[in-house]
C-alpha cells in the first residue's frame, strides 16, 4: 500500500513539471496532501494516539483542504491561468525530470538503508529536485510557490521515515507548513496580485 | 542567585507581553518606552548570561561562550539600531511605528533564541521565527521594492529552512537508532562519529545551503542582497551584522559537531569553495554598483565569504573566523546607520547622484571615510588583524594558490569599495539632479564613531578575555 501511494506521488511530481494549467496545479497538490495523510496514518502507527490524531489531522486540513483552496483563490483573484509563454516547453521539462528521477534512484540507491526507507528518498529527493526544477524553470510567482510547496512534501515524506523513531521531528516540520500557509499564501500573494508575472525591480545595472 | 530556567522564562513572557503590547497599542510614546525597556532588559539578560556561562536553561539553551559572545554583539547593535530607528520612523504614523518596534523586539527575541539554543532542531524553529519579524521591517515603507524584496526574501529564505530542516532530517537518520528525544549537539556528537558519513554529507550540504540564506554566503546570498538594499538603514545595519551571525553560528555549530567525523575534510573544501565563490561574485558586483546600500549588501557577502574561508582552512583561521564576524558586526552596522545618513543629506542612493558628501555634511564624511577604512581592513582596522591571521593560516597550511585567488578578488573588493566611498565624500555629483535634501544633527553619528572605534581599538589591543573566550568557542575544532 505504502509503495502503491508512493508510486502515486512520484507520478503527480512528474504531472506537475510538465502541466501549464494552475488550477491542475492546485488539484495536484492537493492529491499530494491527501496522499501524505494516508502515508502518515500507515506510517506512524506505532507513534502515541494523541501525535497521531495531530499529524493526520494537521495533514488533511493544511494539506487537502487549505493550501488547494488558497491556491483556487489566488488564481480566480488574479486572474492568472497559465504558466509564462516563455516557460520551458513541456517535452523539455519531462527529459529534465526524468533526468532528475534516476539521479534521485542512483542517489538513495548509494545510501545503503533498507526498502521501507529507500523509497522514501527516493521519492524525496525526486519531490525536492522537481520542486527546484519548478522554480528554475518557470517565471510566474505562482509556479514558485508550488515549486516551494513540493519542496515542503519533500520534508514531509523525510520525516514520516523518520517519524516511528524521533516524533519530535514531524512536530517541528509542521511548523513549516503552517508558517507557509499563513504567511506566504495568505498575506503576501494577495497583495503582491498586480505583480505576479515577474520580480523585475532588484536588479544590479 | 536566580536560576537560569526562571530567567529566560521571565525574558520569553516579558518580551511577548512588551511585543504585543507595542504592536497593538498604536501609541508612538508608549512604542518608544517599551522599545527602551526592552534594550535594557536585554543587556541585563546578556549580563546575566555572561555570569552564567556553561549553563543550562529549560533544557533547550546553554548560555555557551559562542552563543554568549554574538549575543553581546546584539546587544550592543540593539542599542544603536533602536536609536537610529526612533530617527527613521519618527514621522510615521503611529500604526507603523508600533508595527515597526514590535517587529523589532520579536527579530532581537529570535536571534537570541537562536544564539543561546542547544540544539539542531531549537535553532531551526528560532531561525524560522526570525524571517517573519524581518519580513515585517523590509516591508515597512510599503513602496514597490519593498514589497519585492520582502516576498522574494520570505520565499528564499523559507527555500532555505526547508532545505536545512532536510539536513537535520539526515543528521536523524545517523542517530535514529539512538532514539533521542531531542537533537542536542551534545547528545548527537559521540553518535556522528560512529554513523555513515554519506549521511553526514548530505545533512552538511543541506544545512550549509539552507542557512546560507542567513549567513549571506552563496549560493543563496541574492536574497540578503535584496533585502538589505530595500529595509530601512537601521534593519539592513542589524540584518547584514546580527542575523548574518545567527546563519554562521548554525553552521558553526553542525561544523563543530561533524569536525570530529571522516567528513571534516569535505566540510572543509565545501566552505572554502563557497567562500571563494561568494568572494567571487561579490566582488563583480561590487565593481558595478550603481547603489551605495547595494554596494554595501555586497560587502557583507565578501566578509562572510572570508569567514567561510576562513573556517575551511583551520588552524590560525578559526580565530580569524570568529575575530573577523566581531569587527564585521561593528564595521558594517556603521556604514549602514552612516550611509542611511548620507542618504538624508544628499537624498538619494544612486552612486551617479551622490557626491561633495565632505561639503555637505563633514562629520558623517569622516565616518564614512572611517568605516572605509574598518571595512577595508586597512590598519589600524582591527579587520587587518583577522584577515592577516587568515592569510598566515594559509601560508602555514601550504595552501599558495587560495591565498593568491583570496588576495587578488581582496584587491578588486578595495578598488569598487575605495573609488566609490572616495566618490561620494569628494567628487561632484556626475548628474547634476534636483533632490530632496535634509540636515542631520552631527550628534546622530556619534555612534557611527563608537562602533568604529572598537574596531580600531581591536587593531591595538586584543583585551586577554577576548583571546580567552574566542579560544574556548574554538577549542572544540581539531588543531
Amino acid at each position: 500500500m505504502v509503495i502503491t501511494l508512493i508510486i502515486v506521488f512520484s507520478i503527480t511530481l512528474i504531472y506537475l513539471s510538465i502541466t501549464e494549467r494552475f488550477t491542475v496545479y492546485a488539484g495536484l497538490i492537493g492529491l499530494q496532501g491527501l496522499i501524505l495523510f494516508a502515508l502518515s496514518l500507515l506510517e506512524l502507527r506505532r507513534i502515541t494516539l494523541g501525535t497521531l490524531l495531530f499529524v493526520a489531522i494537521e495533514t488533511l486540513v493544511f494539506k487537502v483542504i487549505v493550501v488547494p483552496y488558497m491556491l483556487r483563490r489566488i488564481i480566480k483573484k488574479t486572474g492568472q491561468t497559465k504558466v509564462s509563454e516563455h516557460a520551458l516547453p513541456g517535452f523539455y521539462s519531462l527529459l529534465f525530470v526524468t533526468v532528475g528521477l534516476l539521479l534521485s534512484i542512483i542517489i538513495s540507491l548509494s545510501l545503503k538503508t533498507q526498502l521501507s526507507t529507500l523509497v522514501y528518498f527516493i521519492v524525496s529527493f525526486f519531490s525536492i529536485y522537481t520542486g527546484l526544477f519548478l522554480i528554475i524553470s518557470h517565471r510566474k510567482i505562482f509556479s514558485h510557490m508550488v515549486g516551494f510547496l513540493v519542496i515542503e512534501n519533500a520534508v514531509l515524506l523525510l520525516s514520516l521515515a523518520i517519524g516511528s523513531e524521533i516524533p519530535m521531528l514531524i512536530n517541528i516540520g509542521i511548523l513549516l507548513d503552517i508558517f507557509v500557509s499563513v504567511l506566504i499564501l495568505g498575506i503576501f500573494v494577495m497583495r503582491l496580485k498586480q505583480h505576479t508575472h515577474e520580480l523585475t525591480l532588484l536588479k544590479d545595472d | 542567585m536566580i536560576d537560569p530556567t526562571a530567567v529566560f522564562i521571565g525574558f520569553f513572557i516579558i518580551t511577548g507581553i512588551i511585543a504585543t503590547v507595542t504592536g497593538l497599542v498604536h501609541s508612538k510614546s508608549l512604542a518608544r518606552i517599551l522599545t527602551i525597556v526592552f534594550t535594557v532588559m536585554h543587556l541585563l539578560f546578556t549580563t546575566y548570561c555572561w555570569l552564567h556561562l556553561g549553563e543550562t536553561a529549560l533544557g533547550f539553551f546553554t548560555f555557551d561562550p559562542l552563543g554568549v559572545l554574538l549575543l553581546s554583539i546584539l546587544s550592543i547593535l540593539t542599542i544603536t539600531t533602536v536609536y537610529h530607528g526612533f530617527i527613521y520612523v519618527r514621522n510615521d504614523t503611529p500604526r507603523t511605528y508600533a508595527i515597526y518596534h514590535a517587529a523589532l523586539i520579536a527579530l532581537v527575541f529570535a536571534m537570541s533564541g537562536a544564539y543561546l539554543a542547544n540544539g539542531m532542531t531549537v535553532v531551526w524553529i528560532f531561525v524560522e521565527a526570525t524571517t517573519i519579524a524581518v519580513a515585517a521591517l523590509i516591508y515597512h515603507d510599503r513602496t514597490p521594492a519593498s514589497l519585492e524584496a520582502t516576498w522574494k526574501y520570505i520565499f528564499v529564505c523559507s527555500v532555505g529552512i526547508a532545505l536545512a530542516y532536510i539536513g537535520i532530517l539526515f543528521l536523524g537518520f545517523t542517530v535514529r537508532d539512538a532514539r533521542l528525544l531531542h537533537l542536542s549537539f551534545d547528545s548527537i556528537s559521540g553518535i556522528a562519529r560512529l554513523a555513515n558519513p554519506l549521511y553526514l554529507k548530505i545533512a552538511f550540504v543541506f544545512v550549509l545551503i539552507g542557512y546560507s540564506t542567513k549567513m549571506g554566503l552563496f549560493p543563496m546570498h541574492t536574497v540578503t542582497v535584496d533585502a538589505h538594499t530595500v529595509a530601512p538603514a537601521p534593519i539592513s545595519a542589524f540584518i547584514s551584522t546580527t542575523l548574518m551571525n545567527v546563519g554562521f553560528l548554525a553552521i558553526f555549530r553542525i561544523y563543530a559537531l561533524f569536525s570530529a567525523t571522516s567528513i571534516f575534510q569535505f566540510m572543509n573544501h565545501v566552505l572554502i569553495l563557497s567562500g571563494i565563490l561568494s568572494l567571487l561574485i561579490s566582488s563583480g558586483y561590487m565593481l558595478k554598483a550603481k547603489h551605495n546600500k547595494r554596494m554595501l549588501a555586497y560587502s557583507s557577502l565578501e566578509n562572510m565569504g572570508i569567514v567561510a574561508i576562513a573556517l575551511g582552512i583551520g588552524g590560525i583561521g578559526y580565530y580569524a573566523a570568529i575575530l573577523h564576524i566581531i569587527l564585521h558586526s561593528f564595521s558594517k552596522a556603521g556604514l549602514f546607520y552612516q550611509i542611511g545618513q548620507s542618504y538624508k543629506v544628499m537624498g538619494t542612493y544612486q552612486l551617479d547622484d551622490s557626491g561633495d558628501y565632505m561639503t555637505l555634511y563633514p562629520a558623517g564624511a569622516t565616518a564614512l571615510l572611517l568605516g572605509l577604512l574598518c571595512i577595508t581592513a586597512i590598519p589600524p582596522s582591527g579587520m587587518f588583524i583577522s584577515e592577516l591571521l587568515l592569510l598566515k593560516a594559509m601560508v602555514q597550511g601550504g595552501q599558495y594558490v587560495y591565498l593568491i585567488i583570496t588576495a587578488v578578488l581582496l584587491c578588486f573588493v578595495l578598488y569598487a569599495l575605495l573609488t566609490r566611498v572616495l566618490h561620494i565624500v569628494f567628487s561632484h555629483p556626475r548628474e547634476a539632479k534636483s533632490l530632496n535634501r535634509q540636515q542631520v544633527n552631527p550628534w546622530q553619528t556619534v555612534t557611527q564613531f563608537i562602533l568604529f572605534g572598537l574596531v580600531i581599538f581591536i587593531c591595538f589591543v586584543q583585551p586577554y578575555q577576548l583571546r580567552e573566550l574566542i579560544s574556548n568557542i574554538i577549542k572544540v575544532l581539531p588543531k
